[in-house]
């Protein structure tokens, strides 16, 4: 009998993103007669495809046990840095040479750039020792810095119909970026669920000096996380710049608490050890959703931020009541 | 696995991913001399070139199909949908709509940055100072976004025009105007479907005499 009640429960505390996306939906759509229509279905997808690269890697990082607050600034600077490139290219005066990007050249960069960025903050938690709060959060402030030194603080526009199509496109009926958030999707589940390094994941987050004991190399996986982390925010920052047909030097701003909202709403505990890739995209659905169906009802921006930081208190909360009942 | 087996296998491996990176690299950048790039930089796209024709060829003519000003207020407080639907335009996605009008009235005051009019009951200001946005480039719809590849053209061609408006058709006009004046305008009324307001009008004079 109490076995039955406990996998009851257990049932209940994976469902629960799932219940609170239903009810979600069920609440805006009576309220907004906007809401179940198709272009809006498409729009909210399209809005929430880069939160939901962005929080893969998050996921992959909080499973650790750590976390990212550097990724909506990676994301400006990857942007920025591929439009940049593709746009402008490298100039070297003295050799009378331009250096110039195709479009496959300048999103390699951007991508490049943003790993780059990972690494740094993976060695700053692994060899320097630095809490990964604190190396991310000063990764954050140089790569805006970065970011406005590239851009000289102005956008960088003017990127053409082919850039545009990453952001804007449409592909077998559906949006671009909902194609590649999937493939990026696709492949996360497959790296924590099918790989060696998935399950050294898991095992770090879950505990890390069991994880030393049993022979994992930490460290390196701790740094091949954190740079994935960063070049899934690259991939953001190109589907960001695209959609906009420019790069904005303030463009991810605040992007890095959605992620961690969808994080953990979706049920990665932040504890590490503990969630899945399939929660956080139920995770960011329901931040999508949620800030669609309050710019839909006309709720004022200042009262969306209060909203969205309460659902993700309340998230945590219950985290935390399941992580104590269990 | 005998160890030469693996070391060809680590070979292998080490070809194919140095194979990509060549690739990718082959695909990725050019090379070109920089003079060269240079010039043809020069030759893009003259937004003023492009706007002065535009101002002449193709929103001077639509200046005669203008609507009165003041029959178009009065519609826009009886039906404001139908006045929106049938003289406004606009590029961009949104309630902010652009009416070309045209009207006649007395000088009431010269500011700094506007001049006053007074047209019977209505009074409006014309702007002569802070011209910008798209009103001028976006007032006809004649305007074909499509034909343009990037937004910095699109949004230089209207910096382009506002220029015309403030350095070419206002300074004379101001150079000479006094209050008392009768004044004849045509220019574009911006306004705010979703948030009407009608007591506060301005014009951005396109041809004032």
């Amino acid at each position: 009998m109490q076995t039955t009640l406990d996998s009851q429960k257990k049932l209940l505390s994976k469902l629960q993103p799932l219940i609170a996306l239903f009810v979600l939906c069920l609440v805006i759509g009576l309220l907004s007669d906007k809401f179940f229509t198709v272009s809006n279905f498409w729009n909210v997808l399209r809005q929430i495809s880069v939160n939901i690269c962005i929080s893969t890697g998050m996921t992959l990082v909080v499973l650790m046990a750590g976390i990212d607050l550097s990724v909506g600034s990676v994301l400006a600077l990857s942007g920025a840095v591929t439009a940049g490139l593709y746009k402008s290219g490298i100039e070297f005066p003295t050799q009378n040479l331009f250096v110039g990007f195709t479009l496959l050249g300048g999103i390699l960069a951007g991508i490049v750039v943003g790993g780059l960025l990972g690494f740094f903050n993976g060695m700053a938690i692994t060899r320097f020792k630095v809490p990964p709060f604190v190396a991310t959060l000063a990764m954050l402030t140089v790569a805006r810095g970065l970011t406005m030194l590239w851009t000289q603080g102005f956008p960088i526009s003017g990127l053409g119909k082919d850039f545009a199509f990453f952001g804007t496109g449409w592909f077998l009926g559906v949006p671009v970026p909902v194609w590649i958030s999937a493939l990026v999707v696709g492949l996360a589940i497959l790296l924590s669920n099918k790989t060696k390094i998935g399950r050294y994941i898991y095992a770090i987050g879950g505990n890390e000096n069991a994880a030393r004991l049993s022979g994992i190399n930490i460290n390196r996986v701790k740094v091949i996380v954190y740079t994935l982390a960063g070049m899934l925010a690259a991939v953001g920052g190109l589907m960001v710049t695209s959609r906009l047909d420019s790069a904005q030097p303030n463009a991810g701003t605040g992007y890095e608490l959605d992620s961690i909202a969808a994080v953990v709403i979706g049920g990665t505990s932040l504890s590490g050890g503990k969630g899945s890739i399939g929660g956080t995209v139920l995770g960011a659905i329901i931040i999508g959703v949620l800030n669609n169906g309050l710019v839909l009802l006309n709720v004022s921006p200042f009262w969306q931020q209060v909203v969205k930081g309460l659902v993700i208190l309340i998230a945590v909360v219950i985290d935390k009541a399941n992580t104590k009942n269990h | 696995m005998p160890h030469s087996e693996k070391k060809n296998n680590l070979t292998i491996k080490y070809l194919l991913g140095l194979g990509a990176v060549l690739f990718l690299g082959y695909h990725s950048v050019y090379f070109k001399k920089l003079d060269e790039v240079r010039s043809a930089a020069n030759k893009k796209f003259d937004a003023a070139a492009y706007a002065q024709k535009f101002f002449t060829s193709t929103l001077t003519p639509q200046l005669a199909n203008a609507s009165g000003i003041q029959e178009l207020i009065q519609l826009l407080t009886i039906s404001k949908d139908e006045a929106f639907e049938k003289y406004a335009y606009a590029t961009a996605v949104g309630s902010i709509k652009y009416f070309l009008v045209k009207g006649t009235g007395i000088i009431t005051a010269i500011n700094e940055d506007e001049i006053s009019l007074q047209m019977g009951n209505q009074s409006l200001t014309l702007a002569t100072e802070f011209i910008y946005g798209n009103a001028i480039r976006d007032v006809t719809g004649l305007f074909d976004i499509t034909s343009f590849t990037n937004t910095a053209d699109i949004n230089n061609v209207s910096a382009e025009l506002n220029k015309i408006v403030k350095n070419k058709v206002i300074p004379p006009f101001r150079a000479k105007a006094k209050v008392g004046d009768k004044v004849a305008f045509t220019g574009v009324m911006e306004l705010n479907s979703a948030r009407l307001n009608l007591d506060n009008i301005e014009v951005i004079p396109i041809s004032i005499q």
